[in-house]
């Protein structure tokens, strides 16, 4: 634990987390009501702290709307939108799961393109939504890495260079994206590692402290597909729970019945239908006047060769 | 897995958002192919008569329970064979104005099969047949139905009044041969009871009857004389036993009854008397002077005797027994004579009654055989008699055309709007099918492809807890896309209803 207690320390120093003294939660058997009414003002003093806390973490500069609407990122401001409201009845189903305690949440997609990223990304999103509340994200798609586009240019430290290093810290591979209270772990410089790297002693513990870093933190790995790569299965024995995205029209019954049988019932937290084809939200009189249409388009037209 | 209705349309349109550009693209080619298809469709216009036909032939009615007629069935199959006759068909040739060019018979030939494909005869209800006829010229379509239907009736009524003539000279043949056979039987009839008189209808139980009071007569007579033969022998032998003469009681009798007699009287005095007593004495002399009595007779029947002389004895009579039984025996005699008689009389009469009896009896059976047939004919002629009438009265309907059995129930008119396909049917059916076929297509890839597209199949069917279904997030670029998109979309969606707007303006005003 010498690396934590490094991290912790550099974070202390820095201003950028207080350490609360973690508090018993287990009650010892209460005769009075006085302790009672102690505990649960400790409680309320442990939570404001904790919110004090996540509410210091260092954020990066906020992630403009074009870019979150680009790399098809969620935010509050989307209101009624389809996928919002999804990704947040999937955090609160994860939360009735977990009964509040945070875990690790494994998200798989049954075939390569299913949108496990997309879910693992929104569904982190969605928990961040929440200011009690932190989500950790772990780019696990080696093969086919994607998360550390949202940092723009530049080469980030990731998981690999983390499992190959043995000095490096924690601290150095987590990145704030510019979205509150979320952060990533992307997959690194190096694209190949071999699989036993997850089953290794130093992986377990980089989750076991990244889980207790924060209680309110959850952990999503977001996973290559279940149908190409073994190594999702030796992933999803460390994790509590694991996700399953269903892409639209792209797999069968069986498929889907062969992962969830990889998986194991214990650990299947439930199936994500991905993609459904909607159309996007716009007024709809724009295309029903198609005389508007054309005269759009020539008018258009008649710009561009006036201009040329 | 068997979608819901609403499932059905959901999954339905997210494909054919899915696949909207070929979806569009298969719209406006089905559509326009249409259009073109109805453009190019000739139009045809059909004129049509119908025919009532009475389903009753001449001879059913006429005939009716005395003959059996072959059922017809399908009358449009007849009615198709006498206007697809070759003598029909000239007619129509000439009615439809190709032989003006003067075909070839084989030309003619080729003709007549495209008539022939363009008539259709069909049975509407059970009397009645309608023709059709489809052709490009309304005018000529008009006048074949006509000439078709003219044809028709006028064929079909000279079939018809050539028919009840066939019938009426059937019946009336009938009726003749039928009457030779009544006369026949009448004059054999008549010669048969000459020949035997005795042969009437009854005359063998008269006979029967006859027979049975002879047997009874002969068999009392027999009684009666095998009794008045028991009587007989039975006098015969009690006159055997019994005297011709009988003897009365003697003289020496009496006297000794009269002794007997008194000799109990004395006994029974002496019970009570002495022998003193008077009347024992009286009684006494009384004995002793019949006994001498008796003495005196013995004597002198004994001196008689020994004299030689017959001494009537007054005791002797004739005995009456016998002269009744001579009688009696004298009187059976007679009877049985006469019996003897009767019977024979009566088993003569016998034998002449059952000689006539079997000569009545074969007699009565050729009667019966030739009264049947008189009858038989008698009947048969009588009813064939008023069918002849009715086939006459038929005959001279159908002769005056009056009992009109064929008409025409709606008359061939003139057609002014063309028949069958319209080119306003392929305008509706055009954006309909073009709709329709794409979305039968994508229907055909769901039943086909066994890939999900339904989150309800997660949960319903494989039984794994669905969290949710995402919708696809669009990024601005491609909502932008899209709009474009669905901007092409619309603006194609109108240029082909303009194109249709125009091509049915240009029909409207018959320019093309």
């Amino acid at each position: 634990m010498s690396k934590i207690e490094k991290a912790l320390n550099k974070a202390r120093t820095t201003g950028s987390l207080r350490v609360v003294s973690p508090q018993p939660l287990s009650h010892d058997k209460v005769t009075d009501d006085a302790s009672a009414v102690s505990n649960m003002t400790a409680l309320i003093e442990q939570r404001a702290s904790v919110n004090e806390a996540i509410a210091c973490m260092q954020e990066k500069s906020r992630l403009a709307r074009p870019v979150l609407d680009q790399n098809r990122i969620i935010y509050p401001d989307l209101g009624e939108n389809g996928a919002v409201r999804a990704f947040r009845e999937i955090r609160t189903k994860v939360i009735q799961k977990s009964q509040g305690r945070n875990c690790v949440i494994m998200v798989t997609s049954v075939t390569a393109g299913g949108g496990s990223t997309f879910v693992a990304l929104n569904l982190g999103v969605a928990f961040a939504f929440d200011a009690g509340k932190t989500a950790l994200l772990l780019d696990c798609n080696f093969k086919n890495p994607s998360l550390h586009r949202l940092f723009g240019a530049g080469i980030f430290r990731g998981l690999t260079d983390y499992l190959e290093n043995s000095d490096m810290d924690i601290a150095e591979i987590i990145h704030p994206v510019g979205i509150e209270r979320l952060r990533i772990i992307p997959s690194g410089g190096r694209p190949e590692i071999p699989a036993e790297y997850f089953t290794s002693l130093k992986m377990k513990r980089l989750l076991d402290s990244v889980k207790q870093r924060y209680r309110e933190r959850f952990i999503l790995i977001d996973a290559p597909p279940m149908t190409q790569s073994a190594d999702t299965q030796i992933l999803a024995e460390m994790c509590d729970y694991v996700v399953l995205v269903v892409p639209y029209g792209r797999v069968t019954d069986s498929q889907v019945d062969a992962c969830v049988k990889a998986i194991g019932d214990k650990k299947l937290l439930g199936v994500v239908f991905n993609n459904e084809p909607s159309p996007p939200t716009f007024t709809w009189q724009d295309f029903l006047n198609p005389l508007r249409a054309l005269w759009q388009i020539l008018f258009h037209r008649l710009k561009t060769t006036r201009a040329g | 897995m068997n979608l819901r209705p609403e499932q059905l349309v959901k999954v339905l349109v997210d494909e054919a958002f899915y696949y909207r550009k070929a979806f569009v693209v298969a719209f406006i080619v089905i559509s326009l192919a249409i259009l073109v298809f109805g453009l190019l469709w000739p139009k045809g216009y059909t004129a049509y008569s119908s025919i009532v036909v009475d389903d009753k032939k001449v001879i059913q009615p006429l005939m009716q329970g005395a003959a059996v007629t072959t059922d017809v069935a399908d009358r449009g199959r007849l009615a198709r064979e006498v206007i697809f006759g070759r003598k029909m068909m000239s007619h129509i040739l000439e009615v439809g104005g190709w032989m003006k060019d003067n075909p070839s018979p084989i030309e003619q030939e080729r003709i007549i099969q495209k008539i022939t494909k363009q008539t259709t005869i069909t049975n509407v209800g059970k009397d009645i047949i309608k023709v059709e006829y489809n052709d490009d010229d309304p005018q000529r379509a008009f006048k074949i139905v006509q000439k078709y239907t003219d044809l028709f009736i006028s064929e079909s009524l000279g079939a018809k009044s050539a028919e009840s003539q066939a019938a009426y000279d059937f019946i009336h043949k009938e009726t003749e041969s039928y009457h030779d056979k009544l006369t026949k039987a009448e004059d054999q009839l008549k010669d048969f009871r000459s020949a035997n008189l005795d042969a009437r209808p009854g005359s063998d139980a008269d006979i029967g009857t006859r027979l049975n009071q002879l047997q009874q007569r002969i068999e009392q007579a027999t009684q009666e004389l095998r009794e008045a033969e028991v009587k007989k022998s039975s006098l015969e032998k009690q006159l055997s036993g019994e005297a011709e003469v009988t003897t009365t009681l003697s003289r020496e009798g009496q006297f000794r009854s009269r002794i007997a007699e008194l000799q109990s009287r004395l006994e029974t005095l002496r019970l009570s008397y002495l022998d003193s007593y008077p009347d024992i004495i009286q009684i006494k002399h009384q004995i002793t002077d019949l006994n001498q009595s008796i003495v005196e007779d013995r004597q002198r029947r004994e001196a008689a005797k020994a004299a030689g002389r017959v001494i009537i004895d007054e005791g002797v009579i004739n005995n009456p027994m016998y002269q009744q039984l001579k009688q009696e025996l004298s009187q059976t005699r007679v009877s049985v004579e006469m019996l003897n008689a009767r019977i024979n009389e009566a088993r003569r009469q016998l034998h002449s009654e059952l000689e006539l009896g079997k000569r009545v009896h074969g007699g009565e059976a050729t009667l019966a055989e030739l009264t049947r047939d008189y009858q038989v004919n008698r009947d048969i002629y009588q009813d064939l008699l008023k069918r002849r009438e009715n086939a006459r009265v038929s005959m001279n309907l159908d002769r005056d055309k009056q009992g009109l059995t064929i008409k025409i129930q709606e008359p061939a008119t003139l057609p002014l709007s063309p028949s069958g396909l319209r080119f306003l049917h392929f305008v509706i059916a055009a954006p309909l099918l073009g709709v329709i076929l794409p979305l039968g297509l994508i229907y055909a890839r769901l039943r086909l492809d066994p890939r999900i597209r339904f989150g309800a199949v997660i949960s319903e069917k494989l039984k794994l807890p669905l969290l949710t279904a995402v919708p696809h997030l669009w990024t601005p670029i491609e909502a932008q896309i899209i709009r474009r998109e669905f901007q092409w979309i619309s603006l194609a969606v109108t240029g082909t209803t303009l194109i249709f707007a125009v091509v049915i303006a240009l029909r409207l005003m018959k320019m093309i």
